[in-house]
């Protein structure tokens, strides 16, 4: 008997040894635990303050029934990804411009950007553009340019002058040892880079619906039950939220197994 | 000893000097490799500078590499003695460098496309370079994949599908235990033996492997002023240049053991620590 519980118990030590690498079952067994543990101090927790989890059940299927929860959330994530796409584009070529030396004011003053407030912003970009979608999707697209061209030019200032040299030893002239070892070298690190910039978005995207709400968005669905106190409805909303980045990130780690599959082979897990 | 005469030059460091921000890191290193030529042999050859840690060991090697231009003086390389560029030599750097995104066959094609425009004839080199160096099985492998000494061998085999004869080793023999040492030099002499034209310059700091392998030394060291001060910045005095071919010391089975070869290999230790 007592065998029997050491050998459960021993698997259980490596949990709290650093840089430990438990066996995977005992992992998952943590990891279930840890949130089982979560949903009985939900259910039982004695203050009323947060709604309870079957009140955010009702809500979740009063919001899909009756308010349109996942169309809102469809237009809200397509619009993400429109915004995300553009992004990605101008980031990196704001970012791999910066070879050249004329370029790199361009990327220092962009990444400074980040620092513009989103409202200010968008009354800006609401004189220059006609429809709310296009304020929608420029505002998106400036404030996570600006984000992407912060991490994507630190991924290229990682580049050291050892893997540039390496390049340049094979003949390979200037903008082939560039293209070779900072554009496909590093391609790995942007899509990281996106991944990590992809939640911005969504704490973007809550704000802006609000502020042009025409076209609707789960961000509007979010500022409804906020106004009219739904609590139940606002934390409904924020576990889907919570939900589909977590499947935006299982999807871009997906495209990074399967496109960069060298990526992850030096690291320590 | 085996009959040996030299030819052309193939690597040339006239009065070269560097100096980086204000501080003088080399100062009129002059040395000259110059083709051997082995009747019946073909086999090329290695030659080695010795310079202890901070000594300048890899900027020296950028300068040879043509991938830093001197202060002042020349760097000359190939059977042209032209000045060195970037790909004119090629340069094996510490750690092995290899683009990681590139699976290792790949990794070599990279490299022989600039001389085999053919894809074709790429395609044939790689592969020959790969059998040759015993890497076809991890042909498909990623560079994270191969093991240390899998990897200087594959960095070795890139250089080599690129460049003309000459090729810089920096430290090779850095961190390696007895039995990796005994492979890279066995590396090293394959490298010599795949063609009469192969020179192999080391660039180190592990005195006896390189003094061993190598049929001239250069020893890089500070010298010191009428007063016995320490002159700034790295340099190759005269009495410093060894031909270890001459001296019967040139590599052979065994030559470590030999006592002239110890003794040398004193001589050399009390040398540097006198510099």
């Amino acid at each position: 008997m007592t065998f029997f519980f050491l050998s459960l118990i021993a698997p259980m030590k490596s949990l709290f040894l650093p840089n430990a690498r438990p066996p995977r079952t005992t992992f998952a067994l943590m990891a279930a635990g840890q949130a089982g543990l979560l949903l009985l101090l939900w259910l039982f927790y004695p203050l009323q303050l947060f709604p309870s989890l079957g009140d955010v059940l009702r809500a979740l299927a009063d919001l899909t029934t009756t308010q349109g929860l996942v169309p809102e959330l469809w237009a809200s994530m397509t619009t993400a990804l429109q915004a995300l796409g553009m992004a990605t584009v101008l980031a990196l070529l704001i970012s791999y411009l910066t070879a050249l030396p004329f370029f790199r004011p361009l990327a220092y003053a962009a990444s400074k950007m980040r620092y513009l407030t989103l409202t200010g912003l968008t009354f800006f970009v609401a004189l220059l553009v006609s429809s709310g979608h296009e304020v929608k999707l420029s505002v998106l697209t400036f404030a996570t340019t600006v984000y992407l061209v912060t991490g994507m030019t630190a991924v290229m200032l990682g580049t050291t002058q050892q893997e540039l040299d390496h390049a340049r030893t094979l003949g390979l002239g200037e903008w082939r040892s560039f293209w070779e070892v900072v554009v496909l070298g590093k391609l790995a690190d942007m899509l990281e880079v996106v991944r990590q910039n992809f939640a911005i978005i969504w704490t973007m995207i809550t704000l802006v619906e609000t502020l042009y709400q025409s076209e609707g968005g789960i961000g509007l669905l979010l500022y409804k039950q906020n106004r009219y106190l739904h609590l139940d409805g606002v934390v409904a909303i924020q576990l889907v939220i919570l939900a589909a980045g977590a499947a935006q990130d299982y999807v871009f780690g997906l495209l990074r197994r399967v496109f960069f599959p060298y990526a992850s082979l030096a690291s320590a897990r | 000893m085996t009959p040996y005469s030299y030819k052309s030059p193939v690597l040339t460091l006239d009065n070269v000097s560097l100096t980086l921000h204000g501080e003088t890191i080399l100062r009129d290193i002059s040395a000259q490799v110059l083709d051997v030529c082995r009747p019946g042999l073909s086999q090329g050859q290695v030659v080695g500078f010795y310079g202890r840690s901070g000594m300048g060991k890899s900027v020296l090697c950028r300068l040879m590499a043509g991938l830093l231009a001197p202060s002042s003086g020349t760097v000359l390389v190939g059977e042209a003695q032209q000045p060195a560029t970037p790909g004119a030599v090629g340069f094996v750097q510490q750690h092995y460098p290899l683009f990681n995104h590139r699976t290792l066959l790949d990794n070599l094609l990279v490299a022989a496309a600039r001389r085999y425009p053919e894809p074709a004839e790429a395609r044939r080199q790689a592969a020959e370079y790969l059998e040759r160096f015993q890497l076809t099985p991890h042909r498909a492998k990623y560079p994270a994949h191969l093991s240390g000494g899998q990897r200087q061998r594959a960095a070795i085999a890139q250089q080599l599908l690129c460049s003309d004869h000459l090729i810089l080793l920096d430290e090779p023999f850095s961190g390696l235990d007895v039995a990796m040492l005994d492979e890279v030099r066995k590396i090293i002499l394959e490298v010599t033996t795949l063609d009469e034209l192969n020179t192999v310059v080391i660039v180190s700091h592990d005195l006896a492997t390189t003094t061993a392998l190598s049929d001239r030394l250069w020893l890089l060291g500070q010298e010191r002023d009428a007063a016995g001060q320490l002159l700034p910045g790295a340099t190759i005095s005269p009495q410093h240049q060894y031909n270890l071919a001459e001296m019967g010391l040139a590599w052979h089975e065994n030559v470590e053991a030999e006592p002239e070869f110890v003794r040398f290999v004193e001589h050399l230790k009390e040398e540097i620590r006198a510099s």
